[in-house]
């Protein structure tokens, strides 16, 4: 015969998997629409990254006359074509009205201060509004080649021979960077923050249903009285649902792993280097501890929403009571993105925080195992803590027979 | 049998719930005393009709009469044995059904009463065997294996039933059991009702249908504003009241101690 909790946990299952709503959150929304979407954003942001390198800049110049070799090093460039406009006080309503991309105001005084060795000023107005914006980079790099080319004949022209010498005249001194990080690390503290941050915001979404469905959602129904009155001690109800909920969490948390990796293998060649490396350097252990810290995150979530659930009245309520959760626990997940966060003994005293900054640092390959083990550890008795306050919680007859 | 002294729950009132003082004389200060000092007792075999108004204090009673609620003081005696002393014990001989019927919906009849049995310690041959006696019992054979969710109402109530009695208790406990029920629905869950006295089981049956009450009971509690007001065979309610219908013996019980409460 089955203990008390384990009959709770086997029919809280059945039910929840039996959910559409709890199936589209739990299992579709990883395997199918997380791939699809990831897909969807990166093939937009590449498909745009690579029109704005390509597309064809049109641009109107004032005052080329006063420069005509700078002005000629547009002309001849690929990607860029000049176009007229009726004066210079129609530049910004022409580029705000996208007519053109950008525009070159050349003053009068550039001839003499190039021809007299002086440094000249052209204006470059462009839309700097436009994030996805290609244009300053483009020009910035036509202005640069001209420089280049002036640079050198001026230099030759103080007798400075062109090559090497007119290098180092430039540039005495040259910085050399040895970076001691590896690529793993490097790449590790750019993104390492954001990868739990979506892991912990998929387990918090893996629990949110079963924990309103089988707390709340039970007293909705009227089916609580009736389980409460069955010949097992409360703790063991509670214990049931609570393993469903954390199961909910887990699965959410599984599937999102095993679909995010599965598209990241597929996709890694046309991703090129980056997330290719990054991948490669990840051994299986690394994983697998990566999926073990999400346990105890998946407890306290699990424990913490469902005595939230347990007091609200109704389904409604429930809801209600635990969005602002919802951001207060991703809070702590983000505070992994910031950069100086770094994993101490302080950080590993944060819950939630100790779990993403240990996550970062698995993927960084620059785990403390003690560490680890200690977060570990702390995480799993603030899950015990919470699941014994829900336990409690479930005892009192203000909670489950609130009016 | 089930012995009753002295019964009293109190709750304590929140802020928002709290009324005008000397609207509710149950109201005292910040509790509420939904039940005060009722004593009566139903003899095994016996169906008692638990009688009252919306809010009189009925559903409470039969919460703590079922171990949901435990009292702020006083006794209840199940065969002698105190139901705060072990309601685990106690719950294996009571059953409890409520108007309200809370039903899985997405599990079938068959699941629910399969759940319900292994809660109770059943061992799944004994399980089966009673599953099938309980649904040849209350003809719910043809949809033992729907979905709560596509039952309807008589069909759920009979579900309701079935999972009451599916531990076998001494004991059971009926509030509001045909309230929404159609008069098909309602006749064959009072059958049910009548079958279980038959049977030599105890029957606590809140209603506030005065023909079921003459029809299936052998002795009747009225409670108002929490207080026992009455306690006797349906013929001394008509009797001390000179009313031949039970409505306007009802009616008469309770008339006197509303209006004085009023005043």
């Amino acid at each position: 015969m089955k203990a008390g909790f384990q009959t709770v946990f086997f029919k809280e299952m059945k039910d929840v998997l039996r959910d559409r709503k709890t199936l589209l959150l739990m299992i579709i929304l990883p395997i199918v629409v997380v791939p699809l979407l990831l897909n969807l954003l990166i093939g937009f942001v590449i498909k745009k990254e690579q029109e704005a390198k390509s597309e064809v800049l049109e641009y109107v110049v004032f005052g080329d006359e006063f420069a005509p070799e700078f002005a000629k090093t547009f002309e001849g460039a690929n990607g860029f074509k000049k176009v007229t406009l009726g004066s210079s006080d129609e530049l910004v309503v022409a580029i705000r009205e996208e007519r053109i991309d950008f525009g070159l105001v050349i003053p009068e005084k550039t001839a003499t201060q190039l021809s007299g060795q002086e440094q000249a000023s052209i204006e470059l107005h462009f839309d700097n509004a436009s994030m996805g914006s290609k244009v300053e980079d483009r020009v910035q790099g036509l202005v640069e080649k001209f420089n280049d080319g002036l640079t050198a004949a001026r230099l030759a022209k103080l007798g400075v021979p062109s090559g090497q010498k007119q290098k180092s005249l430039l540039e005495p001194v040259r910085l050399r960077k040895q970076g001691t990080g590896k690529i793993r690390e490097v790449i590790g503290d750019r993104i390492g923050g954001m990868v739990p941050y979506f892991f912990i915001a998929f387990c918090f979404m893996g629990v949110v249903y079963p924990a309103i469905h089988l707390g709340a959602g039970e007293k909705e129904r009227g089916t609580l009285e009736t389980l409460l009155l069955a010949p097992i001690p409360r703790h063991q109800v509670v214990l049931g649902k609570f393993l469903a909920v954390f199961c909910g969490g887990i699965i959410a948390v599984l599937l999102n792993l095993a679909s995010l990796g599965t598209w990241l293998a597929i996709k890694a060649g046309e991703l090129r280097g980056i997330i290719g490396t990054l991948i490669g350097s990840i051994d299986l252990l690394d994983l697998m501890l990566l999926a073990l810290m999400l346990i105890p995150v998946a407890a306290m979530f699990a424990a913490l929403l469902l005595s939230i659930s347990i007091f609200a009245r109704n389904s409604a309520e429930a809801s209600t009571l635990i969005s602002p959760f919802g951001i207060v626990l991703i809070v702590p997940a983000a505070l992994a993105m910031l950069p100086g966060v770094e994993l101490n003994w302080f950080w590993a005293s944060v819950p939630v925080t100790n779990v993403s900054l240990a996550m970062k640092e698995l993927l960084k390959g620059t785990m403390d195992y003690t560490m680890l083990l200690a977060i570990f550890a702390s995480s799993t008795l603030i899950a015990g803590g919470l699941l014994f306050f829900c336990a409690k919680w479930f005892n009192r007859e203000s909670v489950l027979f609130r009016v | 049998m089930l012995q009753v002294s002295s019964l009293t729950k109190v709750f304590r009132l929140a802020s928002s719930k709290r009324g005008r003082e000397g609207h509710d004389p149950r109201e005292r200060g910040r509790r509420f005393h939904a039940i005060d000092g009722i004593d009566f007792e139903v003899r095994r075999g016996q169906v008692l009709g638990l009688l009252g108004q919306n809010g009189a204090g009925k559903t409470t009673l039969l919460r703590i009469l079922s171990t949901s609620l435990k009292p702020t003081s006083g006794v209840v005696l199940c065969d002698g044995e105190d139901l705060t002393k072990n309601p685990l014990e106690i719950r294996k001989r009571i059953g409890f059904v409520s108007g309200n019927t809370g039903l899985y919906g997405r599990l079938t009849a068959r699941e629910m009463l399969s759940y319900y049995g292994k809660l109770h310690g059943m061992a799944a041959a004994a399980l089966d065997e009673r599953i099938r006696s309980l649904a040849r019992k209350l003809d719910m054979d043809w949809f033992l294996d729907q979905r709560n969710e596509t039952l309807s109402s008589g069909m759920r109530q009979k579900v309701s039933i079935a999972r009451a009695l599916i531990h076998d208790p001494e004991i059971l406990l009926f509030d509001e059991l045909t309230t929404g029920l159609d008069v098909a629905a309602a006749d064959s869950v009072l059958t049910v009702v009548a079958v279980c006295k038959s049977e030599g089981r105890t029957v606590l049956f809140s209603t506030h249908h005065m023909d079921e009450v003459d029809q299936l009971c052998d002795s009747v509690v009225i409670v108002h504003e929490g207080k026992l007001c009455f306690e006797g065979g349906v013929d001394t309610m008509r009797s001390q009241t000179g009313e031949s219908f039970l409505d306007k013996a009802f009616l008469r019980l309770i008339r006197p101690k509303t209006e004085g409460a009023k005043t």
